[in-house]
């Protein structure tokens, strides 16, 4: 781990989406990925509003940090997944809800998603690609 | 300064009448209730024409994103067409991540998002 940053929310999702974006650009990812990686990590990030807090949790965690090869970016709340293919079934056209765990694994390199009774984590990563 | 602000008018094209509704700024799961009153206030004037003009609506997550797509449906019940136009990068990225760009019309301009 060369080094790490953190911030702590509970609905200021921008301030996620800005750390993101500078690590993104300090780690060198591409454009695309850069854009890639803000959306997976706000959808999880939104998780915490839309789930977490209805169960009593309001606060969530990013944690951003890299290796040579990669860039990590961590969720934890106190929210609880109990769907074992949460983001794993594509929804269909126009559907209203399934778009936020799905399309952080479209386009998330690797997604690790660990939960249980004392909360969530979902880490994705994102490889540096070298040019 | 809110996070994401958003100016409505109504204008004339060939056409015909149209509502333009100006998008700035971020819109996520934390403010979409306003987008849906934006967007509600509008589909009950039952306009025949209403563009969304994302030009400055620099983030937008898959909440908001329902937010669209049930104003979309709305209109569309009342014969009336939702379209996008000037969709930022990330913005962009989103409608095609979810094939939303398959649903509802984007275009490059509002120009054309009027004209249909």
């Amino acid at each position: 781990m060369l080094y790490e940053r953190s911030l702590t929310y509970t609905t200021d999702l921008s301030a996620v989406r800005t750390l993101v974006r500078e690590q993104a650009r300090h780690a060198g990812l591409t454009r695309a990925q850069a854009i890639d990686l803000e959306l997976a990590v706000s959808e999880v990030a939104a998780n915490t509003v839309r789930h977490a807090a209805a169960q009593g949790h309001r606060e969530g965690r990013l944690r951003v940090w890299r290796t040579a090869d990669e860039i990590i970016c961590e969720i934890s709340d106190g929210g609880v997944i109990t769907d074992a293919l949460a983001g794993r079934r594509r929804p269909p056209p126009g559907a209203l809800a399934g778009h936020g765990l799905w399309l952080v694994h479209q386009v998330c390199d690797q997604v690790e998603i660990a939960s249980g009774t004392d909360g969530t984590t979902v880490r994705m990563r994102m490889a540096l690609r070298r040019s | 300064m809110e996070l994401l602000a958003a100016s409505v008018s109504t204008a004339e094209s060939d056409g015909g009448p149209y509502t333009l509704v100006e998008l700035t700024g971020e819109a996520d799961v934390t403010n979409c209730e306003a987008l849906r009153e934006v967007l509600d206030a509008q589909v009950s004037r039952a306009p025949r024409t209403l563009v969304i003009d994302m030009e400055r609506l620099r983030f937008m997550d898959s909440s908001a994103l329902h937010v669209i797509l049930q104003a979309t449906r709305a209109l569309d019940r009342q014969g009336g067409v939702l379209a996008l136009a000037r969709p930022t990068e990330t913005v962009a990225r989103m409608l095609h991540l979810t094939a939303t760009d398959q649903l509802i019309p984007v275009y490059p301009t509002v120009r054309e998002a009027v004209a249909g």
